[in-house]
């Protein structure tokens, strides 16, 4: 028999690459996830731990104090070579060419060499008062002079020229690009206000286990209120706070992963179940000249590990060459994604070709079983095979409506009480009972959409409604497997939307203001205000006055001034920004803790010998909001502070910053400029390709099932020969059938679109609804025209799975066909 | 009893009289040494309104031959003219809307689609042409195979000589210039297939009907009005008004 195996594959060769490809694609995909996933975390480990990899333990303080006195004891250990206290701190800079100052984060280098992470792209490491380091986010060169201001705790600005002696290659470090980095002398940043260390950095002598070194140094600090780590724990705890919890990632693309298998099972199951259906007569002639039915079970079984192992191999190379290749692409671009060279895994080789195998072997067990009960005589008998009815199959509907109801009832308790883990495991059951269903329900919505077709379409569209109908069974497996791509592509896409809403809500609400232009200290003319407003791009400005009133608690404070009905413009939400009315003050939490004040109590404010009782509103800005009218009669010669400024949505955000700050620092050297709306950009954008790459991976799922449609049809085509000899007889044009088998693959993809977007719609907004309930208030938005770009793109692919069945089917010589018999 | 064959010259498309007709007809499969001729310049010419039989034994080119004259096959040389169309040389389109508009098939088995009922089948060749049965035409036919009450049913739930009249009833339903029908009762009891020869014959005795009909059957042919005997690819004699035992000693003579 094992001959009769390796023969069956080497004729069916050309049918069953086609056939494996779904089987090709989903291996790959699992590996590529499992490849990238390693990849990814062993880029962030390295960049965002990269000033731990030579540390061997690292001491941290939750209270943030203390650290300085720690040194002395641990450098007399004799288990540690050398102590680094980490000094941070932050400045204001100014880049020759750019007249607007920027925010840097400034770390001391350490004085032990061994010590010292950062890599250099250019320059050298400053080693003196006056000099730093910088990352290349700054935008600097060697030898440039900084003006760097620093504020002390009284307010007053110190601003001196140091110069840059080397640019950091931060590496794959994801906040690299948030904001600029500097590196000084240890000296050099408590000079600028560094007082407490952030962090010691332990290294023993070569070759140390950090593990031990570890428990010494706790014990040597037990009693003190620290943290003791080893490096790469540390390290560890970095990369989770950085990009939240790995393990989600992982887990979320794996859950892709897996639907992309079961949906190529299901195409792999019908294509073996249509192969085998053709090879009756072949099964049929074994078993008439003595295979048992267990050989001929075998055989077929054989012959579906062999080609899912081959399959399963080419999909492993797949999936490696596709990692390599988004690693390559991604390491070039500027993106979120921390990406750079290749680490594959031994166990995603394993996981890739052991689950393409038994997929193909599992997919294979019915329609093996169903070949095993040909009966010999069928190889006697002519081939005229009766379209066979699915049975019963009522103990499915049964289980399917089991699952189906309570699941519905779940979700729906998930959307009332905003709780996620009530709506998923009935998204869960719901989705199983539904693929149960889909057995019954697709063939008679396939029906229905045929007579409707069959109204404009002709002859041929009711043929293919007839075709299409024939076998249920077929119909119904094939329109599954795209039934399940479309449907998750769908919930993906509208709860995306959904939550991208709501996010956006979240976002302005938080952020309000695009733009913030800051005097700090010097009044802003009114002469810049109708500069930058004419700035490309700008739309609405508000100018805010800022005057020193006295608080409850005695203490001089600054306070801001608002017209409400100027500011409103400006502004993208005014949840958690109250601009007040007259008579009124919006107070931080914070405020309104230290003047002990909660909302609608009265303060009074005072300024020189006018005072002023106002209504407490809650707010969220540092300083004490007044309406405009109450801070000048407090303090009449309050003068412009602070600028509010929105943009265009679809104005270049960066680009019209850099104006603002550039035009800004012209007036005013000491202004200062804030664009919110670059991070709201950053964390929209990040959204963006969140959603393409999960739209991305799900489009693999789709593809797939077209695989599947495509293979469907083309092998219907074969088994069809004679039919569409004796319609080519009788006089269907070539044109006709190929419409025949058209309208066939737009009947089958197109009722599964459809199907799949109502489905995956309704699980959007049940995921949207539920997920988000806790965040706040819940957008529901629709994207409508996405829905139907993914109606238009399955059918139209669909369509296209039909070109090639349909010119082969097309070529056969009526004759042939009618020969053949 | 076997005659020379009488052959009609090409260059007279007048001779209205021939429904079909071929002149110095080859087909060959192949080339070189292994060449196959299966059929080897065939004249032959149908009459309007008669039912002839081709008959020959196998592997003789008789459904080549009846392929070729039907337009469903090229042959390599020779022409071919249904009425006053030459065949030869139609492109597939052409010859596809020929086929439906002109001619009339039954075969031997897989005659009927299975996803259309019988009345669609019926129906089938018309509406691919666009045209609409004339009714009462139809409402005849469908009397006289006897199919009123099968009209709704699916191919496989008839038997088979019903499923043979269907397919009868699609091939005169146009009223075709020419029925072809290879091996119609190749699948049937003899009974059955008495009942498909004599609609077949008394289609063409009743309403003029030209039938073209391929067997191997000598019963079958019997049914004709002429039987067309071929050999090797070539004509090799006919019988008129023919009978069982003139069939049999004429494909005898053959050496059949």
């Amino acid at each position: 028999m094992r001959a009769v195996t390796l023969a069956s594959i080497r004729a069916h060769l050309p049918r069953l690459v086609a056939s494996t490809l779904a089987i090709v694609i989903a291996v790959g995909f699992v590996v590529a996830t499992l490849v990238l996933n390693e990849t990814t975390k062993a880029t962030v480990l390295e960049a965002a731990g990269a000033q731990y990899v030579d540390t061997d333990v690292v001491v941290t303080s939750d209270s943030g104090s203390g650290l300085g006195e720690l040194v002395a004891p641990l450098t007399e250990l004799t288990a540690v070579a050398a102590v680094d206290p980490t000094w941070q701190t932050s400045v204001q800079a100014v880049v020759p060419g750019r007249t607007g100052a920027q925010y840097l984060q400034v770390d001391s280098v350490a004085a032990d060499p061994q010590l010292r992470w950062q890599q250099l792209a250019a320059g050298e490491l400053p080693t003196r008062a006056g000099e730093v380091a910088v990352s290349e986010r700054v935008g600097a060169g060697v030898g440039d002079v900084l003006a760097v201001t620093v504020y002390t705790d009284e307010g007053t600005a110190t601003t001196a020229d140091v110069t840059v002696t080397g640019v950091v290659d931060l590496g794959g470090d994801p906040s690299a690009g948030l904001y600029g980095r500097a590196f000084s002398t240890p000296e050099q940043a408590q000079a600028w206000g560094a007082t407490e260390p952030t962090e010691l950095r332990i290294a023993g002598p070569r070759r140390t286990d950090p593990g031990l070194l570890a428990d010494e140094v706790r014990a040597t600090l037990s009693g003190e209120d620290v943290v003791v780590r080893t490096g790469s724990e540390q390290a560890t705890e970095q990369v989770a706070a950085l990009t939240g919890d790995a393990t989600w990632l992982t887990t979320v693309l794996l859950v892709f992963a897996t639907i992309a298998v079961v949906v190529a099972g299901l195409v792999i199951a019908n294509t073996f179940a249509v192969l085998l259906a053709q090879r009756t007569r072949d099964l049929a002639l074994l078993r008439c000249i003595g295979a048992t039915s267990r050989q001929v079970r075998r055989s077929v079984l054989g012959e579906a590990v062999l080609t899912g192992l081959a399959a399963s191999v080419l999909g492993v190379l797949a999936g490696v060459g596709l990692s390599a290749g988004v690693s390559a692409l991604v390491s070039r671009t500027e993106s979120p994604i921390p990406l750079s060279g290749l680490s594959v895994p031994l166990y995603a080789v394993g996981v890739g070709v052991a689950v393409g195998t038994l997929t193909t072997l599992l997919a294979a067990l019915a329609p093996a079983r169903a070949a095993t009960r040909v009966a010999p005589l069928a190889a006697l008998r002519p081939t005229d095979p009766v379209p066979f009815r699915s049975r019963g199959g009522v103990a499915r509907l049964v289980a399917g409506l089991l699952l189906v109801v309570p699941g519905i009832a779940l979700m729906a308790a998930g959307v009332v009480g905003g709780q996620l883990l009530v709506a998923l495991p009935g998204g869960v059951l719901s989705a199983l009972g539904g693929l149960l269903l889909a057995q019954r329900a697709v063939p008679p919505v396939v029906a229905a959409a045929g007579r409707l077709v069959s109204r404009f379409g002709g002859l041929p569209a009711r043929l293919a409604t007839g075709n299409a109908t024939r076998n249920p069974r077929r119909t119904a497996a094939t329109a599954t497997a795209l039934l399940i791509g479309v449907t998750l592509t769908t919930a993906m896409v509208v709860g995306a939307a959904s939550t991208r809403a709501t996010a956006q809500a979240g976002l302005a609400a938080a952020y309000p203001t695009d733009v913030v232009v800051n005097g700090n200290g010097t009044e802003l003319p009114a002469s810049l205000v109708a500069q930058l407003g004419s700035v490309d791009g700008v739309v609405a400005t508000t100018t805010l006055i800022g005057g020193t009133v006295t608080g409850p608690d005695g203490w001089e404070t600054w306070a801001l001034g608002v017209d409400p009905a100027a500011a409103l413009p400006t502004l993208r939400s005014t949840t958690d920004t109250t601009l007040p009315e007259t008579g009124q003050v919006a107070l931080s939490t914070w405020l309104r803790e230290s003047w002990g004040a909660s909302v609608g109590d009265s303060v009074t404010l005072t300024a020189a010998d006018r005072s002023r009782t106002l209504t407490v509103v809650a707010g969220d800005s540092d300083a004490p909001l007044l309406n405009e009218t109450d801070l000048g009669a407090l303090v009449p010669d309050a003068a412009g502070d602070t600028l509010w400024l929105r943009l265009a949505d679809d104005a270049d955000q960066r680009a019209a910053i850099d104006e603002v700050t550039d035009v800004a620092g012209a007036a005013v050297p000491t202004a200062f400029v804030t664009g919110l709306a670059s991070e709201r950009a950053a964390i929209d954008e990040v959204v963006d390709v969140l959603l393409l790459v999960v739209t991305g991976l799900l489009g693999v799922a789709v593809v797939i099932a077209l695989i599947g449609v495509g293979n469907t049809l083309a092998l219907s085509v074969v088994e069809r020969r004679q039919e569409s000899g004796l319609l080519r007889a009788l006089g269907l044009t070539r044109g006709q059938l190929r419409g025949l088998l058209a309208w066939e693959a737009v009947l089958v993809a197109g009722v599964a679109a459809v199907l799949g977007v109502l489905v995956g719609s309704a699980y959007g907004l049940v995921g949207a609804a539920s997920a988000l309930a806790e965040v706040g208030d819940v957008v529901i938005s629709i994207p409508w025209l996405q829905i139907a770009a993914i109606v238009v793109v399955a059918t139209a692919a669909g369509l296209l799975a039909s070109v090639l069945p349909a010119r082969r089917a097309a070529r056969t010589p009526p004759v042939a066909a009618i020969a053949a018999v | 009893m076997s005659v020379p064959v009488m052959t009609v010259p090409g260059e007279s498309p007048a001779s209205l009289s021939a429904a079909v007709r071929a002149t110095d007809l080859r087909k060959t499969y192949g080339s070189g040494e292994t060449a196959v001729h299966a059929l080897a310049g065939v004249d032959v010419s149908f009459d309007r309104g008669a039912f002839t039989a081709i008959m020959g034994p196998s592997g003789s080119g008789k459904s080549t031959l009846m392929h070729c004259l039907a337009g469903l096959d090229a042959a390599t040389s020779g022409s071919v003219w249904l009425g006053g169309t030459e065949l030869t040389g139609l492109r597939d389109d052409q010859l596809t809307k020929l086929r439906r508009e002109r001619i009339g098939f039954v075969f031997q088995s897989f005659n009927l689609l299975p996803v259309l009922s019988a009345q669609d089948n019926i129906l089938l060749p018309m509406q691919l042409a666009g045209q609409r049965p004339d009714r009462a035409w139809m409402d005849a036919v469908i009397s006289r195979l006897g199919l009123r009450d099968r009209l709704r049913h699916r191919p496989h739930e008839l038997s088979g000589g019903q499923q043979q009249r269907v397919a009868v009833a699609r091939a005169l339903l146009p009223r075709p210039d020419v029925v072809f029908a290879d091996e119609p009762t190749g699948n049937l009891d003899s009974q059955a297939g008495a009942e498909v020869l004599d609609l077949l014959r008394s289609s063409v005795r009743e309403t003029g009907q030209t039938v073209v009909m391929v067997t191997h059957d000598p019963v079958a042919a019997a049914y004709a009005d002429r039987v067309v005997l071929l050999a090797d690819g070539r004509l090799a004699g006919e019988v008129h008004q023919p009978t069982t035992d003139s069939i049999i000693n004429a494909l005898r003579g053959l050496g059949a």
